[in-house]
């Protein structure tokens, strides 16, 4: 069973929203830095991906159509 | 899909009357064509040619490319080489989810598999394969996700054309996985290469519904409702939300034929389904669409019109629902409809970053804008990373967003090992997926579809179970595993009276 702190309610989401905007007010530095931080780790996580060349990569993929 | 056993003609003589013909019970169902290709070779390897590479295990096996899985599922390679797993019945969304998240893990084992035979070969030893759960490859060709949802055989063609369909057009404005076309995002994968609205082929035109009558259950009650039109996600909520919403309004539907009342669902009837789907593509929550009335409503209008109308319903029917839904651990009534109508303020908000936590084509518009702020992005990279993220075998963005936190998952990681393994519960799976199981541990040669179990060597035996509601064996299915047991036990094989 997933546990209740997985699901999102509209409550939970008000709750993320609120934090957000509590955020925004101790200084809006902070939560920018924290996205730039977070987008970081996710270009980290595709560096490998960013290494090929993207047309190559776009390219090689095509194939006949399904349904 | 290739309908190598189609049973529909047999099925009458076991037809009993179904104990859910008069209530809301549903069963979900997910078919999902995956895409091939190979990076890191200097000759372009054919992506039939790879497809073929990972079935080589299951041909050996099964002796076949169409075979079953004891998760109840089905696993096969179809029409223009594309790999193909249709869940196992489920009656919950959550189910359907998390036996499709299992046939995610399994196609990826099987590429990855694969990937290390060709990497064995020295003029392949650097290939990659990437396994796309998406809709359409770099030249344009398109393949398909197809819901399928087991319906009350009273709601005809004519109420899912007027009724149904301009809430799944609508509905991609939440459910849409996004697509980079080269030049922009747009909000599906597949609104672009449907072409049809209803109609009974599948491979010579798209329709967005298809009436094609299969229905793999008792005929006079029930139809099989074949919906096209949808995305392939990886979001979970957008799987999960996407059978959900259409649940309730199937079941909306299904109350309002019971008392006569269906016409009344009728009033957001599209005066062109096509210009609708493609506006929605476009300019998703706030694309106008044309009613056949005359007026002109946002998709957004629409979806809140059938929010509003799935809630009248459960203001007097919850209780039926919440029923029948009642093994989901996670969609309830309530929390659908919350669901649904938090999505839809947040789309009225212009909130783009509220939803791309669970909205594919928001996550995919989130990162994309952010990396665009850093400086400028080739076109062809936007591309590449809008396929890396349906990747299931070697991408990274996708799972670096759930990694992070930002994607937000509602399966646990052992809940899908588990469903690789086990069939969706309360269903006719239940009974597929022991016999698959005991037939392999038997070595026994098998086959099956949908309705059917059939056993070829050592001895030819046959089961027919038409109540996908059901996982109670009948005499058949129990003479079958009974000899399948015997089998196991016994090292020379007798036949069975």
């Amino acid at each position: 069973m997933p546990q209740e702190s997985q699901r999102i309610t509209p409550q939970a989401q008000e709750n993320t929203q609120s934090d957000e905007h509590v955020a925004s007010q101790q200084g809006q530095g902070e939560a920018a830095q924290a996205q730039s931080d977070d987008l970081d780790s996710i270009l980290d996580d595709i560096e490998t991906v960013l290494e090929t060349n993207a047309e190559e990569y776009v390219n090689s993929f095509v194939q006949k159509g399904g349904q | 899909m290739p309908q190598l056993h189609d049973s529909g003609s047999r099925l009458d003589a076991q037809a009993q009357p179904s104990m859910h013909h008069d209530d809301f019970a549903r069963i979900f169902g997910l078919e999902t064509e995956y895409g091939v290709s190979v990076t890191g070779v200097y000759t372009p390897v054919d992506a039939g040619q790879v497809a073929m590479t990972m079935f080589q295990p299951v041909v050996r096996q099964a002796r076949s490319t169409n075979t079953y899985l004891d998760n109840g599922a089905r696993l096969y390679l179809d029409v223009g080489a594309h790999p193909e797993y249709a869940t196992a019945e489920a009656i919950c969304p959550f189910d359907a989810l998390t036996n499709d998240l299992a046939g995610e893990r399994i196609m990826r084992t099987m590429a990855l598999d694969a990937q290390k035979r060709l990497r064995n070969n020295p003029a392949t030893s650097n290939a990659t394969i990437h396994l796309y759960k998406n809709n359409a490859d770099s030249a344009g060709h398109s393949f398909g996700c197809h819901e399928n949802y087991l319906v009350r055989r009273f709601i005809g063609i004519d109420a899912i054309e007027h009724i149904l369909l301009p809430f799944l057009i609508t509905r991609q404005i939440y459910t849409g996985a996004g697509r980079f076309d080269g030049e922009r995002l747009l909000i599906t994968q597949r609104a672009s290469f449907v072409d049809e609205t209803v109609s009974s082929a599948t491979t010579r035109s798209r329709p967005m519904v298809n009436t094609r009558d299969e229905p793999h259950a008792n005929p006079e009650e029930f139809r099989r409702l074949h919906v096209i039109i949808g995305d392939s996600n990886r979001s979970q909520w957008a799987i999960l939300m996407k059978c959900a919403t259409t649940h309730l309004v199937l079941c909306a539907m299904e109350d309002a034929a019971r008392h006569n009342t269906l016409s009344e669902l009728s009033a957001m009837a599209l005066a062109d389904p096509i210009a609708a789907n493609h506006a929605v593509n476009e300019h998703g929550a706030y694309a106008n669409i044309a009613l056949a009335n005359g007026k002109t409503l946002s998709a957004l209008e629409i979806q809140r019109w059938f929010l509003d109308h799935a809630n009248e319903f459960l203001s007097t029917h919850a209780t039926a629902v919440e029923l029948t839904l009642r093994t989901d651990p996670l969609c309830s009534p309530a929390w659908i409809a919350e669901q649904w109508e938090w999505a839809l303020d947040m789309l009225g908000d212009n909130n783009i970053e509220a939803l791309s936590h669970v909205v594919d084509w928001a996550a995919k518009r989130m990162f994309f804008t952010r990396l665009e702020e850093r400086g400028s992005v080739a076109p062809a990279r936007l591309q590449q990373l809008d396929m890396d993220y349906h990747d299931v075998a070697n991408g990274k963005l996708y799972n670096s967003l759930c990694s992070h936190g930002y994607m937000r998952t509602f399966a646990t990681d052992q809940q899908i090992s588990t469903a690789t393994h086990t069939p969706p519960a309360h269903t006719r799976a239940q009974l597929r997926g022991a016999f698959v199981r005991e037939a392999k541990a038997a070595n026994a040669r098998y086959d099956c579809d949908w309705t059917q179990l059939r056993l070829l060597q050592p001895v030819r035996m046959e089961a027919t179970m038409l109540d996908p509601f059901s996982d109670v064996p009948n005499e058949q299915v129990t003479h079958i595993m009974d000899y399948l047991e015997h089998l196991s036990g016994h090292d020379s094989v007798d036949m069975p009276v």
